[in-house]
């Protein structure tokens, strides 16, 4: 802080208490619906202030939703996705703005491209895909008359030899869900503000791009490399569609999948009591998470100013 | 696996398959849409199944809604990982029975050997999941709708009960308004175009489509917009704009403004039953659906829900289990408790008597409704059901006219001008689609 | 050399022009990554020279001081990220988008090429056409109130000391739903019949009621797509600030800047590659990523008033199965966002300032 600014101060607080509350409304009704019964909760209109029935709620989704091990599975996923994407991202952002080669640009476009058709609307095709992630490899043998060549050798159809199944798998879960361009273009926004002075006494020192990378440009990225590790952590933990309909396996679905069984369809007992206890149960894994990561938040500032 | 092929096999990251242990019990899935209390119950029914022999175990999965679902076997079909069997809503019937991707239940049924007694089914059931007078699916949860009311609500206006006819019903719910006993006489189903559309046109025996509604042929074209579809619409525009009808809209459930005592009447499934029964707080009756004072004697009201398609490309072991899963939910037993555990119609007469010899309708005299009305009179060809392809979409360009008639951009004719008009586009589609494929003189053989 | 490549297609501003192009032939003699380190390196283009304009020229996108241009390790950096994408992105996408020129049935069973006849009753449907100017309507207000309310958010959060990382986890939080849950949330709170802010509207004598109002369903999902999007930006923008370097804000102090002054002044441009960053994001967003909440919250009416292109997509598609107009569909919103964000980039990315 450079300066005392009373009031500036306090419309600062009253600015963020308002945002804190335009979170909270929302989230105080998905509070007050998880704690009352269901006949409660079909009353028109809805209570203002909650019920005695929270805790109950609590346990009934918890049971129902089986969160002891879809809780486990969304983690999984969520971490994996988080890791994987920041792990290639840090690579191919390094790669794209470090260094001068020919197709740097197609290459950026072309990982930029896969933020323009989301899962859910390729997501036949990427069923076909993950339950047999060899399937350009048959076509490929196909089309090189590999198959007879194979046969001979091994004895085998070469079909049934370059199958690769996925499905109920975690990197099934987690690699379609790898390949999307935002880490990549977050880290190439930032490695283009690195001052050009560290690459240039790296390569003075005789650094080679490897250790650059490794021992500046990586620590200098910490700040963002958590904030989007939050983001993609949340992001692969709502993850739905996906994990839904490409599990099979009970014992392979994630928590939000199982909380979308507890919110009542048609013909159904509205039991949105439940359903909201479950909605804010599933909120505690992002909510952990976020508080944790932030304290690493300034580590990476830190660590430069030395 | 030699070891010239493990190399290979490694090099390119295969994972080999060992062909599975011969397990004790053929296992099978079923994906489903159930999800909540209804869910819990399709899992008790799976679990009885399984605990009444030893050789056959049905997995049920839940795999979201009737969409999500659809689109779940669509994509492990055309991975080659198709499950065993899938429930499916009845919108979806003509994609189903046209996909090339089922096996017919009546076939499998009789190459396995089982003795389904195939015409006691109910007819509307049996006819909306039949071709050329063969069930292609196992009716299972089979719904239709019914008037409900709050009793109290009509009393307090002085009347016995909702009068039988719209006409008479229109000048009860302006009374109940005028006289301030509730806030609005009735609320907007979610699914108003089954409800109000499509049922009221088999109920007041109103062509819905050309050809039988579809039965004839997929050359049907949609022809409500010629019918008292277009009054019914403008009905339904002007209870709103006079608050006699409510739109609950996105994020709330119309059933709630019925079940709180805020609406006094509501048009929905019989499969509310459950939850009403069980946590309404209001004195309810259920009764017939309206039909128009021209009309008489009504017709019978046709099916909503889903049915459970079996799909190609399993062994015969484990078709097996399915044919002795599909037999043991076509038993009167089964029909009875699944009636009574949720609020579906059973599907077949001796169910149906059971319940009745059982004194089950003494309690629950409003369970019967639905029965009986799905087996009202002789069902007309307006009447028999709808068989229309890509009915979803079609719906979906319905509903959108029909909200802009309540939005105020369209009049109820023009609206339903245009809904016919893009649905026999979509219907066209269809037709190009499965061209050459023989539907005709469906169903008139039986 | 750039001249028949597809640089040329996207990047055409800057680099072919200003520089020599027997130069960059020399540049990419040496094989293989060897150059790296060596201080052989030729003197990089755009280190001392800029164009007339004063601009300095070099290629968009790269780092001033770089490792040159051997192909070996670049590639080896980007295979991984390519495998992933060929594998779950390009071979689905293509397959989908595929579709675009056939009529098929969901199976896959019964296939029928048919040339551009889905493109074709694309164009002329009505509907489409009031989809497009929906959808820019939704996607604009949508930018522009997620990236002003995160930086307001932002600047405030770096203000204040007390209690900031209770503020930065309480407005995070919208993340962490699921959007399915955050659209029925908000549906209710704005339903007209029992939704409480509603009743609030309703008293301010505000006649709210998204079920028969087209434009109320709009700022509805407008309003619930930022909402759980805000975060996003937010978070993105105070990691920015925090790397705002002290000394820079107090030697604008020392010459009289106040705190206002000083954000707008110093520490928003230096935050340009996040903003940039977050518009082309939050674009994205708007137009990709929305359809959950749409579809809990209006489920795309009334009338079709809320019915965005992304959302008619994943209808068509996901519900009516009509894959190959919903491919169709899938095509042109492609083709229109990346022209849209190649415009970005062509206006703007060269307006940011990179250097510190």
């Amino acid at each position: 802080m450079v300066e005392r600014a009373p009031v500036l101060d306090t419309i600062c607080h009253a600015i963020l208490i308002a945002g804190a509350l335009l979170v909270c409304v929302p989230l105080y009704f998905a509070f007050v619906a998880g704690s009352l019964t269901i006949a409660e909760v079909q009353k028109v209109p809805l209570p203002w202030l909650p019920g005695d029935q929270f805790v109950v709620n609590l346990q009934a989704a918890w049971v129902k939703a089986e969160f002891g091990r879809t809780f486990l599975n969304s983690i999984v996923v969520a971490v994996g996705i988080a890791a994987g994407k920041i792990a290639v991202s840090l690579l191919s952002a390094f790669a794209i703005t470090y260094f001068r080669f020919r197709y740097r640009m197609l290459a950026f476009w072309l990982i930029f491209m896969s933020l323009m058709l989301p899962i859910e609307v390729r997501i036949v095709p990427t069923f076909e895909a993950v339950a047999n992630a060899a399937l350009p490899l048959q076509w490929l043998a196909e089309m090189l008359h590999l198959g007879d060549l194979w046969k001979w050798i091994s004895g085998h159809d070469i079909a049934i030899a370059l199958e690769w199944n996925m499905v109920n798998t975690y990197p099934g879960l987690i690699l379609p869900l790898i390949a999307s361009a935002t880490a990549t273009f977050l880290f190439r926004q930032f490695f283009l503000t690195v001052p050009d002075e560290l690459c240039e006494a790296a390569r003075l020192d005789g650094a080679s791009p490897l250790r650059f990378f490794w021992s500046i440009l990586l620590p200098l990225s910490v700040s963002n490399i958590i904030a989007l590790a939050i983001i993609l952590f949340l992001f692969g933990w709502n993850q739905y569609l996906w994990p839904l309909l490409f599990t099979t396996d009970k014992d392979m679905a994630t928590a939000v999948i199982a909380l979308k069984n507890l919110i009542p369809r048609s013909d159904n007992e509205p039991a949105w009591n439940i359903a909201m206890s479950g909605a804010l149960l599933t909120m505690l894994p992002p909510t952990l998470v976020i508080l944790l990561l932030q304290r690493w938040f300034l580590k990476g500032l830190i660590d430069s100013s030395k | 696996m030699n070891r010239k092929t493990a190399f290979i096999a490694a090099l390119f990251g295969v994972l080999a398959f060992a062909a599975p242990a011969q397990a004790a019990r053929v296992e099978v899935q079923w994906w489903h849409a159930m999800s909540g209390v209804l869910g819990d119950r399709l899992n008790e029914l799976v679990e009885k199944f399984n605990a009444s022999q030893d050789k056959y175990t049905v997995v049920a999965v839940a795999k979201g809604n009737y969409d999500e679902v659809t689109n779940g076997v669509i994509a492990a079909y055309r991975a080659k990982r198709p499950p065993e069997m899938v429930q499916i809503a009845e919108r979806g019937y003509m994609t189903m029975l046209l996909s090339g991707a089922i096996v017919p239940v009546q076939e499998l049924m009789d190459q396995k050997g089982y003795k389904i007694d195939w015409p006691d089914f109910i007819k509307p059931v049996a006819s909306f999941w039949s071709y050329k007078g063969r069930m292609s699916a196992m009716p299972f949860n089979s719904s239709t709708p019914i008037f409900w009311y709050n009793k109290e609500h009509f009393r307090k206006a002085g009347f016995d009960k909702p009068a039988d006819t719209w006409q008479e019903l229109e000048a009860q719910l302006y009374a109940i308004k005028a006289k301030g006993v509730s806030e609005c006489g009735s609320v907007l189903p979610g699914d108003f175009y089954w409800s109000l559309l499509e049922n009221y046109s088999a109920i007041n025996n109103q062509p819905y489509g050309t050809l039988a509604n579809g039965f004839d042929g997929l050359g049907t074209e949609f022809v409500y917009n010629k019918t008292k579809v277009v009054s019914q619409v403008a009905r339904l525009k002007k209870w709103l704009d006079d608050g006699v009808l409510q739109i609950a809209g996105q994020g709330f459930s119309p059933e709630q403004l019925f079940t709180s005592g805020r609406c006094s009447t509501f048009v929905n499934s019989t499969a509310s039953h459950g939850n009403i029964e069980r946590n309404a707080k209001i004195e309810w009756g259920a009764t017939f659906l309206p039909h128009e004072n021209d009309v008489n004697p009504p017709l019978n009201s046709t099916i909503g829900g889903g049915a459970i398609w079996v799909l190609k490309g399993h062994t015969p072991e484990r078709y097996d289990a399915v044919a002795a899963f599909l037999d043991f939910v076509a038993q009167p037993e089964t029909q009875v408790w699944w009636h009574g555990a949720t609020g579906y119609v059973p599907a077949t007469n001796k169910a149906y008597g059971l319940a009745r010899e059982r004194g089950y309708y003494k309690d629950h005299p409003t369970r019967e409704i639905a029965v009986l009305q799905l087996s009202r009179g002789t069902p007309s060809e307006n009447s028999r059901g709808f068989r229309f392809g890509n009915f979803v979409q079609t719906m979906l360009a319905q509903r959108t006219e029909v909200e802009a008639v309540f939005t105020g951009q369209k009049q109820p004719q023009q609206a339903m001008d245009d809904a016919v008009k893009r649905g026999n586009e979509i219907l066209r589609q269809f037709e190009k689609l499965n061209a050459g494929k023989d539907t005709e003189a469906d169903g008139k053989s039986k | 050399m750039n001249a028949g490549s597809p640089i040329v297609l996207s990047e055409a501003s800057a680099a072919p022009v200003a520089q020599p192009s027997g130069l960059t032939r020399t540049q990419h003699a040496p094989p293989g990554g060897a150059v790296v380190g060596r201080g052989a390196m030729p003197p990089r283009p755009g280190r001392a020279q800029t164009t007339k304009r004063g601009r300095p020229d070099r290629e968009p996108g790269l780092k001033r001081a770089n490792f040159g241009h051997g192909p070996g390790l670049p590639t080896l950096l980007l295979l991984p990220q390519f495998l992933i994408l060929v594998f779950f992105f390009f071979i689905p996408s293509l397959r989908a988008l595929m579709q675009s020129v056939l009529l098929s049935d969901p199976f896959g069973n019964n296939v029928q090429f048919v040339w551009f006849d889905n493109f074709k009753a694309l164009f002329a449907n009505g509907e489409y056409r009031q989809s497009i100017v929906t959808t820019l309507w939704f996607t604009v207000a949508q930018n522009v109130i997620t990236l002003a309310v995160g930086v307001v958010l932002a600047f405030a959060t770096d203000r204040v000391v007390r209690a900031r990382s209770v503020y930065r986890t309480v407005i995070l939080l919208p993340y962490a739903i699921a959007p399915a849950i955050a659209g029925i949330l908000w549906a209710f709170l704005f339903n007209p019949v029992v939704g409480p802010l509603a009743h609030m509207l309703h008293a301010l004598g505000i006649g709210w009621d998204p079920n028969r109002n087209p434009s109320d369903a709009l700022w509805l999902v407008i309003m619930a797509a930022s909402w759980k999007h805000i975060c996003y930006n937010y978070i993105f923008l105070a990691v920015g600030l925090l790397a705002v370097p002290a000394s820079l804000m107090e030697a604008a102090a020392v010459d009289g800047a106040g705190p206002i002054r000083r954000f707008f002044l110093i520490a928003l441009p230096m935050l340009g590659p996040t903003v940039f960053f977050l518009a082309v994001m939050n674009f994205i967003y708007g137009f990709f990523e929305t359809f959950a909440i749409i579809d809990a919250v209006t489920h795309g009416g009334p009338a079709g008033a809320t019915n965005i292109l992304v959302y008619k997509v994943y209808v068509d598609g996901f519900v009516n199965l009509d894959l190959g107009s919903s491919a169709a569909q899938s095509v042109l919103l492609m083709s229109f966002a990346l022209i849209c964000t190649l415009l970005q980039f062509r206006y703007f990315d060269h307006k940011v300032n990179y250097g510190v």
